[in-house]
């Protein structure tokens, strides 16, 4: 159906939407643009002196290199890695798909760093391989793992989940009957290079770059494994040395590569990334049959989890397994675990809000410009959390703003900049499976606007509003980057007090938290699964 | 009842015309068939009647009163007195068949007796008053189609907008319910514009048939020919 601008849009709708963007935009915007001013200005005056040293040192042009490098290397490890294993737990009758899909997803709910810690107690010093094989072994995944090498394999495992989930999403998005058309004239094998691949390689490119921004912008782990990338001299320059125009420009050319990225995404991929539509019934999807290679396949893939994320994982879980460690670290976390589900919580429902309006106006094109608030919100998420924290300290960093800055209200404006993607996007995939006639029939009927949102579409897009908060609330509850940067005084969440213990505390009783924090981000995973799995049994039983 | 009036009405989107300057008028309680191949403009017509859209250029009247006037809407649909059956019927899947019925009755605040009335009534009328606490979701598409048709009609409508109903069912449901529509036709009255590109639909449901081709109204003296 095609709408013009002469579709008609009521005030109130037209009001809250337009509310809706000026939150975003105060809440990510704003900070992005002083950010770049701040960048440009001495003493109240524009001057391009911080531009100038940071042009001038060739140390600056090595980590731009080393940012670049270990993004690249990272979103290509994950596409390699993921693109198969997506196609194999969504095209395939390889038993137990879907919990096995949860299972690769777990490291993407972790803050990162956390992942780096559990590959230290594998490949560092006194790790598992020397306990298995010999120091000299260890000595050497040690050196390994402290660089490059170390940092591509940890944020791999970290964010391969994206590509994975984006593979297993857009394969879903495929009708059956294009790929049916194809099997009338040849094989499997063929149907997917030929018709399924190209078919899904937009949302697979999509994925990757979104590994590519994601890994350039992250700081904790190369931090922790010591290689030089642009986050973590931000982050320094801003926490360390609290020397913010310094900080400002380190963070822009950040800002520079993924608006470059992004820019690409929209020339190559526009208008063929917009919708993932949630999946079908899975009868209505057509998997190819693994015959006598099942068990094999099966067999593959589970080693490959437990390589990947059941081995680092599992020692972590084992390195905290010393007497008395749990009842420490809790002891001493207590007031941070409380405080981060409250965070988590709050900001996933200020998300889900947010995330339905936008999305609203995104999928409904209710507003003009509705591409620009699309855009904005993905740059926002693709931007390093340096740069939106050093922007929001600085714009909120004001005596008269005292009321929000130093308070918990500044981690929730940040996590609403940050994230607000996440939920936006998947109202847009909710919102597409509601046709607008069931709003016009509603309208027909004299309902307002809020009444149509609130008792059809609302109602409708229930699934989607669940899964976008629950998302919500497991990437503002891993959130470390930006929320090391605003917390209030004494008001830090879990994952920021972890970090900071890794640098003084004992290893058993880091690693104890580092699985207290794996807990609090899978128990409401599992409640939410099986609350899901009893309402799946509850509408089987029914049909 | 309501009359429909068109006067000069175009619809643009962007550089594509969508339709131009139609001048239709028509009389309450008429039955009007609106005939044309896909994308000739039969669709757009009806959106803009509804008022889910305002004409570019040209006035929109029901019953004598604008309701839309050059890129203008001067009355929301809520408020123009008209129903409509969807193309794709626009059933909302969580609520059952009472509760799509009920939706409409309560926003307007009408009393909860005289919404079980209206509502007992009109399942009724089009033999659905077993299914009234069935989702539609698990009903057939001849049931469907009826729960569609009763939930326009409970609100009592001056207008009728039907979109292409029928396009989806097989020859022998089609035909059982066109006889359903003239029946409630004759028995409620309402002004009727039915959109279709079936000519067998056409023979069966026009008391007029107005042809539209690429965004025109062609003259009555020249339709089928004649």
């Amino acid at each position: 159906m095609l709408y013009g601008k002469r579709q008609t849009v009521t005030h109130a709708e037209r009001w809250t939407l337009v509310l809706a963007v000026v939150v975003v935009a105060i809440a990510g915007l704003l900070p992005v643009l002083v950010v770049i001013a701040e960048s440009v200005t001495v003493e109240g005056y524009m001057s391009f002196e911080s531009y100038n040293a940071l042009l001038s040192s060739p140390r600056q042009w090595r980590w731009l290199g080393n940012t670049v490098l270990l993004g690249v290397l990272v979103a290509s490890v994950s596409m390699a890695v993921g693109l198969p294993l997506g196609l194999l737990l969504a095209k395939t009758d390889l038993p137990f798909r879907s919990a096995l899909a949860v299972l690769f997803t777990v490291p993407l709910l972790l803050p990162p760093y956390i992942l780096a810690l559990a590959w230290f107690h594998v490949l560092g010093r006194g790790g598992l391989l020397t306990q298995w094989f010999s120091p000299a072994l260890g000595e050497l995944t040690h050196e390994v793992l402290f660089g490059l090498p170390g940092s591509v394999l940890v944020l791999s495992s970290s964010l391969m989940p994206v590509v994975l989930l984006m593979t297993i999403a857009f394969t879903r998005t495929v009708h059956p009957l294009l790929e049916e058309a194809a099997l009338m004239t040849a094989p499997w094998r063929s149907v997917l290079t030929g018709i399924t691949l190209p078919l899904i390689r937009p949302g697979v490119l999509l994925g990757g770059l979104l590994v590519f921004l994601l890994a350039t912008g992250e700081f904790a782990v190369p931090m922790f494994l010591r290689f030089d990338v642009y986050a973590v001299e931000s982050f320094t320059q801003f926490a360390a040395f609290y020397q913010p125009g310094a900080a400002t420009a380190f963070a822009v050319p950040l800002a520079f590569v993924a608006f470059v990225a992004l820019t690409l995404e929209r020339v190559h991929l526009r208008d063929r990334t917009y919708e993932v539509r949630f999946a079908s019934p899975r009868s209505g999807l057509l998997t190819v049959p693994l015959g006598p290679l099942r068990p094999l396949v099966m067999g593959a893939v589970l080693l490959a989890w437990l390589l990947i994320i059941g081995l680092p994982l599992g020692s972590l879980v084992a390195a905290s397994a010393v007497g008395g460690n749990y009842s420490e670290a809790l002891g001493r976390s207590w007031d941070a675990l409380l405080r981060s589900v409250a965070y988590a919580t709050t900001g996933a429902t200020l998300l889900t809000v947010l995330g339905f309006f936008i999305g609203y106006i995104v999928q409904r094109r209710s507003l003009p410009g509705w591409r620009s608030v699309d855009s904005l919100t993905i740059l926002l998420f693709a931007l390093p959390s340096t740069v939106i924290g050093v922007g929001l300290v600085t714009l909120w960093n004001r005596p008269l703003l005292g009321a929000i800055y130093g308070t918990p209200l500044l981690v929730l404006i940040g996590y609403v900049a940050q994230y607000i993607a996440l939920t936006s996007r998947i109202s847009v995939a909710g919102l597409s499976s509601v046709p607008r006639s069931m709003e016009e029939a509603a309208q027909l009927s004299g309902a307002s606007w809020f009444r149509r949102v609130g008792l059809i579409v609302a109602p409708l897009t229930g699934r989607a509003l669940g899964a976008g908060w629950l998302i919500g609330y497991l990437f503002c509850l891993r959130d470390t980057g930006l929320s090391m940067m605003i917390y209030p005084a004494g008001g830090d969440p879990l994952p920021v007090r972890t970090f900071t213990m890794m640098a003084n505390g004992a290893p058993a009783l880091v690693a104890a938290l580092c699985v207290i924090m794996v807990a609090a981000a899978l128990v409401p995973l599992l409640i939410v699964g099986l609350i899901f799995a009893g309402a799946s049994r509850e509408n089987a039983q029914a049909a | 009842m309501r009359g429909v009036e068109l006067e000069g009405v175009s619809l643009d989107y962007g550089n594509r015309a969508i339709l131009c300057n139609i001048s239709l008028c028509i009389e309450p309680g008429e039955r009007i068939v609106l005939l044309g191949p896909s994308g000739s403009g039969k669709s757009s017509v009806l959106r803009l009647v509804a008022g889910f859209q305002a004409p570019t250029m040209g006035v929109i009247r029901l019953g004598g009163e604008v309701v839309a006037r050059d890129g203008r809407i001067t009355v929301p649909p809520e408020r123009r007195g008209v129903g409509m059956v969807f193309q794709n019927l626009a059933l909302w899947p969580h609520l059952t068949v009472h509760g799509n019925l009920d939706f409409g009755l309560k926003v307007r605040g009408i009393h909860k007796k005289e919404r079980e009335q209206r509502i007992s009534d009109m399942l009724d009328l089009v033999g659905l008053k077993p299914f009234a606490r069935s989702l539609t979701t698990r009903m057939s598409g001849g049931e469907q189609q009826r729960v569609a048709l009763a939930r326009a009609l409970v609100l009592r409508p001056d207008t009728l907008l039907m979109d292409e109903p029928l396009s989806s069912l097989d020859d022998e449901l089609n035909q059982q319910l066109r006889r359903e529509i003239k029946r409630l036709h004759a028995e409620l009255s309402f002004t009727l514009l039915y959109v279709t590109h079936r000519v067998d639909e056409v023979a069966d449901l026009a008391g007029r048939v107005i042809r539209l081709h690429k965004g025109n109204a062609i003259p009555a003296s020249d339709q089928f020919g004649a």
